[in-house]
């Protein structure tokens, strides 16, 4: 694309462009609990980002203060190089709240319309229930949807002012695989005209398919940050199944060490590493410890890894923000792995 | 070319066109409380408490001989600005309801996203609750004309049902601290009882010349009596009066600072 037809390019007051979101070392405790410790982030216009994590990793928190509805303790928000409110009262911003209702006893077309009138320059209802998906439900009661209407219809809502920053916090959780497949080519569509879309999920398959970055949240902090392939292979890649027999400590603590094992695992003389490189550890592994046998190589499930990667594991996060590679594996360490699963588990 | 280039090149020839044309904060103020009260005047519920109720109050109490007097006035005229104002009152009152229902569904979180600051959120909860009070008065005028033949001149009228709203000021900072307060769950039960607490102690079922003197002084210490009494005063040739004004004044600066603590809480915390 040429300079002259980025819109972006002269997209900022002072023709330089600005960025969609910048978050600077945003905090927010509640009680006794980190919910934000520190967060930055920048997102440039066009851009499409997952925030991913665990439910409690503070991706609602993050979003509630991108958008000026929780004010941080510490820190800086500027979208479009404004305050969130300037931003909003513009029209630049649209949102998916978490758990957001729709007013009651009203049809969805006038609901929309009272919405509108708040926006300058907004859509026409018509408009964004078409870009929505839901043409047909302009005079269904807003409370006789199902759980997947109701999605079209707040993402519907998010549309009306025409926003350049779209954020959606867990956009497709009341949603059953057919709704949420009609969500994301709604979606698609609308990001194909060039806007800034940030979205919360727990769900990396989401995030895979959807955005072209990833922000990985573990409690509170950004621990991955980088394009999807890259965040992808952090978390996912392949594990190596074997069998070692006398495996001690001194042994683990070499396997962690080996090229291209992320994170091991072992019960018994049964280990499991997690590669983003399987080829190099496979050689490794075989090089290093020449009586391995009963070998495997899995694609790892991305749940597992990406479960694996943000469990409460005691492992600090790198200057680099990156994730440290996990040296040891306890049984603490697959209890709480498991905990997570579980999580993860009961809220699909 | 893309869409995204199509875009891009539309964008491109007018920049910034979103910060230019931020509409005036009166204009969003003044569309929301229109918006939100045809909303509130499609529910049926609302309008037949609203007005249906004071109506049938008003044909029941004053139907006692024409000739008694009330204070400074016949029955028929006392009993219609007491509805008037018990309509009015339960109009105001049910910004409360309005504002906790759409705390609890979150809409209010919605609504922070648009150009609609917060306090033009809640002025507007309470335009919609004064412009919807305005219907009972009338309402009950009309019944008044119609019933009981009180007729009043068209500034009388006027300076009546003004005053009435005028007295319920302190109610509506009341209604937004309720609505920040409490949960719709028990909405309905605490406004329920309060609907019947403060219209009798605002001397609107029982006129107040009927109670006790000690009681009598009671009441006139709350701010519900106070606004029928301007009604009255005005219809009576005069106004509220300093003890009446100074107590509407007292209530409304106590109200109205619980109501900015409790919305500034529900905005930090959220």
């Amino acid at each position: 694309m040429a300079m002259t037809s980025d819109p972006y390019a002269v997209g900022g007051p002072s023709g330089v462009m600005a960025p969609s979101v910048a978050l600077r070392g945003v905090r927010k405790r509640y009680g006794g609990v980190q919910a934000v410790d520190g967060v930055d982030l920048t997102i440039a216009a066009g851009e499409i980002v997952a925030l991913l994590g665990p439910n409690g990793a503070g991706k609602s928190t993050t979003i509630d203060m991108l958008l000026g509805l929780t004010r941080p303790d510490d820190g800086e928000v500027r979208l479009f190089d404004r305050s969130p409110r300037q931003a909003c009262v513009a029209g630049r911003v649209g949102a998916m709240l978490q758990n957001g209702g729709l007013l009651p006893e009203i049809t969805v077309g006038r609901m929309l319309a009272s919405v509108r009138d708040l926006y300058p320059n907004a859509l026409t209802v018509d408009d964004v229930l078409a870009r929505a998906g839901v043409t047909d439900l302009a005079g269904a009661r807003t409370d006789r949807l199902s759980g997947g209407q109701r999605q079209r219809i707040r993402f519907a809502l998010a549309l009306l002012p025409d926003p350049d920053l779209i954020v959606l916090d867990e956009p497709t959780a009341a949603m059953d695989v057919e709704s949420r497949r009609a969500f994301w080519s709604s979606m698609r569509a609308w990001a194909a005209t060039g806007r800034t879309v940030l979205f919360a999920t727990h769900y990396l398959e989401e995030a895979d398919d959807f955005a072209d970055r990833i922000v990985l949240l573990r409690r509170g902090r950004v621990i991955a940050d980088g394009p999807t392939t890259e965040v992808k292979a952090l978390v996912g890649g392949r594990g190596i199944r074997a069998t070692l027999p006398g495996l001690d400590a001194a042994a683990l603590s070499a396997l962690a060490a080996l090229p291209g094992v992320a994170r091991v695992e072992h019960r018994g003389e049964s280990i499991a590493l997690t590669c983003p490189d399987s080829d190099s550890a496979l050689r490794a592994l075989l090089t290093a410890f020449p009586t391995a046998r009963d070998l495997e190589v899995v694609g790892a499930g991305l749940e597992d890894a990406f479960v694996a990667l943000t469990s409460d594991i005691p492992t600090p996060a790198d200057p680099e923000g990156r994730t440290s590679r996990t040296s040891r594996t306890s049984r603490a360490d697959r209890t709480a792995a498991a905990d997570s699963a579980d999580r993860t588990e009961a809220y699909r | 070319m893309t869409a995204g280039e199509m875009y891009g090149q539309a964008q491109a020839d007018e920049p910034d066109v979103a910060w230019s044309a931020t509409a005036p904060a009166l204009t969003t103020y003044l569309r929301y409380v229109r918006t939100e009260v045809r909303r509130a005047w499609r529910n049926p519920r609302v309008i037949i408490f609203m007005l249906v109720l004071p109506i049938i109050l008003f044909a029941a109490f004053s139907s006692s001989s024409g000739d008694d007097r009330l204070g400074g006035l016949t029955v028929a005229p006392y009993i219609m600005i007491s509805m008037a104002s018990f309509g009015a009152m339960n109009a105001v009152l049910g910004t409360a309801g309005r504002i906790s229902l759409e705390r609890s569904i979150g809409w209010n979180r919605q609504l922070r996203l648009t150009a609609l600051s917060g306090p033009q959120y809640v002025l507007g909860k309470l335009g919609v609750g004064f412009s919807l009070a305005v219907l009972p008065i009338v309402a009950v005028y009309v019944a008044g004309a119609s019933m009981r033949g009180v007729h009043l001149s068209a500034g009388t009228y006027v300076g009546a049902g003004v005053s009435i709203l005028l007295g319920l000021v302190p109610l509506g900072a009341f209604a937004i601290w309720l609505g920040y307060l409490v949960r719709p769950e028990n909405m309905q039960a605490i406004i329920g009882g309060l609907f019947s607490l403060l219209a009798l102690a605002g001397g609107i079922w029982v006129p107040v010349e009927n109670f006790p003197d000690w009681l009598a002084d009671i009441v006139k210490l709350l701010p519900m009596f106070w606004s029928a009494q301007a009604g009255r005063a005005v219809l009576e040739g005069g106004w509220v009066g300093a003890r009446g004004l100074i107590t509407l004044v007292v209530w409304t600066l106590l109200l109205g600072a619980a109501a900015g603590r409790a919305y500034l809480r529900d905005q930090l915390r959220t």
